[in-house]
């Protein structure tokens, strides 16, 4: 075993994008930090962006991005660094497309506990706090066995991320070549289209609760009659009532507009990845337990298409 | 290609006050509606797709009490050839114990597939795990956030991943394999309560999900439920449609982005 790593030490797996390392990392790294463990990153072989002096070691595995996102390859990669390291008391994965792929396919190879989507953690009970139901309770969890594996999500634990005395040492476990099984073929970009919602002052967005796709004209209106740009949740592009390049959110677009009003969004967290630095949220909805009040400045309780009517007749009379 | 579809019956949540029972102990979901899990129409829809056009059948899994046919009866409205229940009163709430309790049973029941299809993701639980799980225990290639699969090859597929952002990533796949289907991949097909009568005329088999419990045992346990931790929240708006309506004009008025 290789020195430097006590018992007890964290693994967080790095998300690295087009030879960027993901923000979202600082969430993993400062999970461990909170935990007060030695935290230490894995990492590919080429990477951009990481801060050395907030963490206590490096691992490099010598492959290219395509083949440490791929969740058959990370396996193998993991069991060196278990092999050469010994076991951790935690591997920390993001809870992103790729973190939560290759954490699945990790805790069934190994069968280790899995808890996904961990937001938050209790030092007195050790417990991990998961949302259930769309944010509408969260449960404490328990991993029955160590090591486990977590994946966190984005915003939960950056600010706990401290730094070192010094920089991290970096180590390479080795090369690890492409599998048979999966093999990265590119990068797609979905195609642009005609509006940028990222350039709007002010949005007026709209979720599933709206009710049908014969709703969206009238809210068109709206828009045009507020001098609004529309934009909406994912439930909405899903359906097909508004093309993907008006969807706010982890897997669309994040908008930073003067105001934002929601309305019929529930506000599931990758909604509100989306959209949470708008200078003025408003969200109206009939439900008063949507999770989305909890982000809002201001917060209506009601028939939003009702709403929408009124807004019109008050807008084109104004 | 034959193509298996795990389903799980999900409660309906979105507009549902939900109250934690017992200390912490239990969540009421007694009064809720239930229904297929969201992605897991995706799910069915895409399978159903790939054999219309190439050939094969589709046959829905359910894991859960007898009320879980409900989502095999409508796997088949869709075009699934049959459904299988693994019945239990308990279903496992740890994805690791489901996913053992599949693997079981696809192992002992000597099920043979070229692909496994799963949703992302369950509506109730948002673990995004049990997929990726079971391809591990089986020991098949896996592609998490499926939206689109572009080449269907007897040996392979090719696939579109979702990343964030609006990027996406392709990559080939070997069969067998399993892939959790993202939603917006497709339009699942409209189901009528004729179209899940006449499902209803299809056999479903019904096995306990005891025979298959060898090792699928929970690696987590939840010792606790508990409300999410209040923000300062919004200030909340009162008023008739007309008062509230007027209120936040002037709000828009006031943030400069109306006149």
């Amino acid at each position: 075993m290789s020195d430097g790593l006590s018992d007890g030490y964290v693994l967080v797996v790095a998300e690295v994008r087009r030879g960027l390392f993901e923000e979202r990392n600082l969430d993993t790294i400062g999970l461990g930090k909170f935990m007060q463990k030695p935290v230490c990153l894995l990492l590919p072989e080429k990477v951009s962006g990481v801060d050395h002096t907030t963490i206590g070691k490096v691992i490099k595995a010598e492959t290219e991005e395509g083949n440490f996102q791929n969740p058959l390859t990370m396996v193998s990669i993991l069991g060196k660094v278990f092999e050469s390291y010994g076991r951790p008391e935690y591997v920390l994965f993001t809870h992103s497309s790729s973190g939560a792929e290759c954490a699945a396919y990790a805790a069934g190879s190994f069968a280790l506990p899995l808890i996904t989507d961990v937001n938050g953690w209790d030092r007195d009970t050790g417990t991990f706090f998961k949302s259930y139901y769309s944010d509408k309770v969260f449960a404490q969890c328990k991993a029955a066995a160590q090591p486990s594996i977590l994946t966190v999500r984005s915003g939960s634990f950056r600010e706990q991320v401290t730094r070192e005395a010094s920089e991290a040492a970096v180590e390479s476990i080795g090369a690890f070549a492409a599998t048979e099984g999966r093999a990265f073929v590119e990068y797609v970009e979905e195609a642009g289209g005609a509006v940028d919602i990222t350039k709007a002052d002010f949005l007026l967005s709209v979720g599933r609760g709206i009710g049908s796709k014969d709703e969206i004209p009238r809210f068109e209106e709206l828009a045009q009659a507020m001098r609004a740009v529309l934009s909406c949740s994912r439930p909405v592009v899903d359906k097909l009532w508004l093309p993907k390049e008006r969807q706010v959110g982890t897997s669309g677009k994040t908008v930073k507009p003067k105001v934002y009003l929601a309305m019929a969004i529930s506000g599931a967290f990758q909604h509100i990845a989306g959209m949470k630095d708008a200078d003025c949220i408003i969200a109206v909805n009939k439900d008063p337990e949507a999770p989305i009040f909890q982000y809002a400045h201001f917060g209506i309780v009601g028939d939003v298409n009702k709403m929408r009517d009124k807004l019109l007749e008050l807008a084109k009379n104004a | 290609m034959e193509i298996v579809v795990f389903t799980k019956r999900v409660p309906v949540t979105q507009e549902e006050e939900l109250r934690i029972l017992g200390d912490g102990q239990s969540v009421n979901l007694s009064k809720l509606p239930f229904r297929m899990n969201d992605w897991d129409n995706y799910a069915v829809e895409e399978a159903v797709k790939i054999v219309e056009k190439g050939g094969g059948g589709v046959t829905g899994i359910a894991i859960g009490d007898k009320e879980a046919d409900e989502v095999l009866r409508r796997a088949i409205a869709m075009g699934a050839k049959d459904g299988i229940l693994l019945e239990t009163e308990a279903a496992p709430h740890d994805p690791f114990a489901r996913a053992m309790l599949a693997y079981n049973f696809l192992k002992k029941e000597n099920i043979s597939f070229d692909a496994i299809f799963t949703g992302v993701q369950a509506e109730d639980d948002q673990f995004a795990a049990f997929g990726g799980i079971l391809a591990a225990l089986l020991k098949a290639p896996f592609a998490a956030q499926v939206i689109g699969t572009d080449t269907v090859e007897k040996d392979h597929l090719v696939v579109r991943r979702e990343l964030e952002g609006g990027l996406q990533e392709r990559v080939r796949v070997s069969l067998p394999c399993v892939l959790s289907i993202q939603s917006g991949i497709n339009e699942p097909r409209y189901v009528s309560i004729m179209g899940v009568r006449k499902a209803s005329k299809v056999e479903r088999k019904v096995l306990k999900a005891a025979a298959y419990a060898e090792d699928a045992k929970s690696l987590i346990e939840v010792t606790q439920w508990v409300y999410p931790p209040k923000k300062e929240g919004a200030a909340m708006i009162t008023g008739d449609v007309g008062e509230v309506c007027g209120k936040l004009l002037g709000i828009l008025k006031e943030k400069g982005v109306y006149q």
